[in-house]
């Protein structure tokens, strides 16, 4: 017998029944169904079910997230060489970036995790897959210099006030980890905002730390020369060698997780093709208004799509299943209105440099009308049976 | 004949399809008339234990309607009536004494039924233990007699997907099938047959009587599936519907004048290629499965049977029973596993690559039960377009007329809700729950 099986099998007596450690169940229970997958009988028919579960559902996400993460690793310790002056590899950028990125990701699934096993014990349920969701994509939506302590209050708040009050996963309206950050953002806006997107102990006086978001052009300099002059041009947004939140900067690592996640059927399609298409329609549109030719007005569609965490969000935030809507015209319509707001905020509304993360949870609390439209349409469309 | 378009369903190969020979077992030592695949039945029972019985005696009646009678397939000795919890009825068990002493009853011609003779039909058909065949939509319960059907749905396809297959079930019985349409006619002027289109060809002398051909994969044959996507208006509902085999015995019984007694089964197992069984109605399972080890499992119907006791007997509504093992593993890293030979609807395991693979099932759930988080998995597969993530929530809520409207009497119990999600919900449990309690409140 498989020698993790037999220490699973000693310890199960002390977590459950009448043992010692009855009252922490829920966290036996998930490191053991992590190693063995559990598979009881059926009861009720069907009697033969589908071998997808929610941990398989979850991990893939998590695999998903991985070129976002690496690369985020990456990019951090290599923006912190450069504010250094000097010009790390892909081993020291790894290196340096893991020393900023990976105590952020511990606290942040330390702490989460602490909250969930608190509330499996209360309820007395399993501990859900969502949070490791959750855990990772928060700290990718955070500066690398962010306080650790700001991480565990923003996860705390994610996970208590985002998720466990509605219920827990599945009943929660807003996305966790984008209410944790959202609360990070409006609580410490001095760590959220400013010369705050590289790590590094000492600076070298030229650079500074702004995302290509902040920059504006100045009296007949258009926006997209002065993003080109400060390192933005459209190459670097694409790839995402750039200063921002450590999972953000990459556009093609996000369109790598998306292919990924749209090609498994674990994101819905609906919802990030219909973000595209609202961000582009929307975006263009205000390309086309003559006027403003040194805001980001006037970036066009391909600096949007490519800047700030659009498409990150757009991939991992809004494809979260349970705020999202639950029907396929509202998918398109949640997208495509997250694409929309993203673009209004980014342009019209000067108190914030970033839209993504407001439209999303602007649409998630809009997701339930959005359905009940739809279906209320579909119903009424059926041949009535009662 | 037409083609019905369905898209949505179950479009995996699974192993152990049933090749196209016919074997004839042996007589039964015992046969039961089970009334655990009877739906809403409250049964009146009519003998008692060590009563002596001929082929075509009723056994018991349904209380809600005394006049629908269960009768017995074999001459013998009413050996036990098994009651299971809360004294329910779950079969009454007769000793086979091998020789018919058939109960005779009234007989037509095709003469006969020139005329409107609805009302004797009924009557025979009642006394005969065979009336119960018809079943009215939207509960497939017991047909009333009173009411006229708006159509009459004949499916040559059973429940399951190992179903026997028509050609066999039809094979020498084609002019009893004919006399069945023109008795259904007696009840309804619009009759509708449909049969799966890989054996529509197969069909032979009876193909003019096919009115429509439905798509290949589970559950499109399903006369619930049929009804609703042929159905123009909400009168329609009320439908009737006939499986082909309980039509060829109601025309024999009208023109032999006794109560018949052939049944022909499946019995599969995965990468088995078994024979149809032709046996009596209600042979036990023991004779039809053969000796299994305790970690398999035995159903009438993979998504939308019961489990079946290996010393229980087939039911009145049954005719498949799927073999397959039931041992619960604990897979080491079984979330990350690249799953060659894992069946799923979804695209998150290797064996999506390979479509033309049979897959071997299991009957364990693959996972844990955990809250619904919205995935749309059941919506994407439901043949009937209904939303059961969304009439499960409604039903938690006891918000029944929500649930009405969401389409919820519609469903046909095809159990594909539950076999896709990735929470493991019981949707189709609580979907007939629901309908269950509603049938209750109206009754």
């Amino acid at each position: 017998m498989n020698p993790l099986k037999k220490i699973f099998d000693n310890l199960e007596p002390h977590f459950t029944g009448t043992g010692k450690y009855k009252s922490i169940e829920p966290l036996f229970d998930a490191t053991k169904t992590l190693f063995f997958f559990p598979s009881p009988k059926t009861k009720f028919s069907p009697f033969i079910r589908d071998n997808l579960d929610l941990k398989r559902y979850m991990s893939f996400v998590i695999l998903a997230l991985f070129p976002v993460l690496m690369f985020g690793i990456y990019n951090t310790g290599f923006q912190s060489g450069l504010a250094q002056g000097q010009k790390f590899g892909l081993i020291e950028s790894l290196l340096v970036g893991s020393y900023y990125v990976l105590p952020i990701i511990i606290v942040s699934y330390g702490v989460g995790f602490l909250w969930e096993i608190i509330f499996a014990v209360i309820r007395k349920h399993k501990i859900s897959e969502g949070f490791l969701v959750s855990g990772l994509l928060f700290p990718l939506t955070l500066p690398p210099t962010i306080p650790l302590w700001q991480v565990a209050i923003g996860i705390s708040f994610g996970v208590v006030i985002g998720k466990e009050i509605f219920g827990g996963t599945g009943r929660n309206i807003l996305n966790p980890a984008l209410t944790a950050r959202a609360f990070v953002f409006f609580s410490y806006p001095v760590s959220m905002s400013g010369d705050i997107w590289v790590a590094t102990q000492k600076t070298v006086d030229s650079i500074t730390g702004a995302t290509a978001l902040s920059i504006t052009g100045s009296q007949g300099k258009g926006i997209i020369t002065a993003l080109t002059e400060k390192g933005f041009d459209l190459p670097n947004l694409f790839f995402g060698v750039i200063p921002g939140s450590i999972g953000e900067t990459s556009a093609l690592c996000c369109l790598i997780g998306a292919a990924f996640l749209m090609i498994t059927g674990i994101a819905n399609y609906r919802i990030i093709l219909g973000g595209i298409a609202g961000l582009i329609i929307t975006a263009t549109l205000f390309y086309l208004i003559p006027e403003n030719y040194d805001t980001w007005a006037h970036a066009g569609p391909f600096y949007h799509l490519c800047a700030g965490g659009f498409l990150f969000g757009i991939s991992f935030m809004a494809t979260d299943p349970v705020s999202a809507p639950g029907t396929n015209t509202a998918r398109w319509i949640f997208g495509f209105l997250i694409g929309f707001f993203t673009i209004i905020l980014r342009v019209v509304n000067p108190a914030f440099v970033e839209g993504v993360m407001l439209a999303i949870l602007f649409m998630n609390v809009f997701a339930p009308l959005l359905d009940h439209i739809v279906i209320k349409y579909k119903t009424s469309k059926r041949i009535p049976n009662v | 004949m037409e083609k019905i378009n369905i898209s949505k369903g179950f479009k995996i190969k699974l192993s152990g399809k049933p090749d196209d020979s016919l074997v004839e077992l042996p007589e039964p030592n015992t046969v039961a008339v089970s009334a655990m695949d009877i739906p809403y039945i409250r049964p009146k029972l009519l003998v008692k234990e060590n009563e002596q019985v001929k082929t075509g005696s009723p056994l018991f009646c349904d209380k809600r309607d005394k006049s629908i009678k269960y009768v017995s397939p074999a001459t013998g000795k009413v050996k036990k009536i098994l009651f299971g919890q809360r004294r329910r009825l779950l079969e009454v068990v007769i000793d086979n004494y091998k020789k018919d002493d058939f109960i005779s009853f009234p007989s037509f011609s095709r003469t006969d039924l020139k005329n409107n003779i609805k009302e004797d039909l009924i009557t025979n058909l009642k006394n005969a233990g065979l009336w119960q065949c018809f079943r009215q939509f939207p509960f497939k319960d017991t047909a009333q007699a009173d009411k006229n059907p708006p159509m009459i749905i004949v499916s040559l396809n059973g429940n399951d997907i190992f179903s026997p297959i028509p050609e066999i079930m039809i094979k020498n019985n084609e002019d009893f099938f004919e006399f069945g349409i023109e008795i259904l006619k007696q009840f309804c002027p619009r009759i509708i047959v449909t049969v799966r289109e890989s054996h529509f060809q197969k069909l032979g002398q009876i193909k003019k009587h096919v009115t429509h051909v439905v798509p290949d994969f589970y559950p499109s044959w399903d006369p619930g599936v049929v009804l609703y996507h042929i159905k123009k208006s909400s009168d329609e509902n009320l439908s009737w519907c006939i499986a082909v085999e309980h039509l060829i015995m109601i025309s024999k019984l009208i023109t032999q004048g006794h109560y018949p007694v052939e049944r022909i089964i499946t019995s599969t197992k995965p990468h088995e290629n078994n024979p149809h069984i032709l046996t009596r109605q209600g042979a036990p399972i023991i004779l039809l499965s053969g000796e299994i080890d305790s970690e398999t499992v035995i159903t009438t119907g993979q998504f939308n049977g019961r489990i079946a006791d290996l010393d229980s007997h087939i039911g009145f509504f049954e005719n498949t029973l799927n073999l397959f093992p039931a041992s619960e593993s604990e897979k080491m890293f079984g979330f990350v596993d690249p799953g060659l030979n894992s069946h799923t609807v979804s695209k998150t395991f290797l064996s999506c690559l390979k479509k033309d693979t049979p897959m071997q099932v299991d009957a364990t759930i693959h996972g844990e039960e955990r809250a619904c988080i919205n995935c749309s998995y059941c919506e994407k597969i439901c043949p009937i377009d209904l939303m059961p993530n969304f009439i499960m929530k409604a039903l938690h809520n006891d918000d029944i007329e929500e649930a009405l409207q969401y389409g919820l009497l519609d469903c046909c119990q095809c159990g594909l809700c539950a076999y896709t999600c990735p929470s493991k919900i019981e949707l189709t449990q609580i979907l007939s729950n629901g309908m269950d309690n509603y049938y209750k409140d109206k009754a």
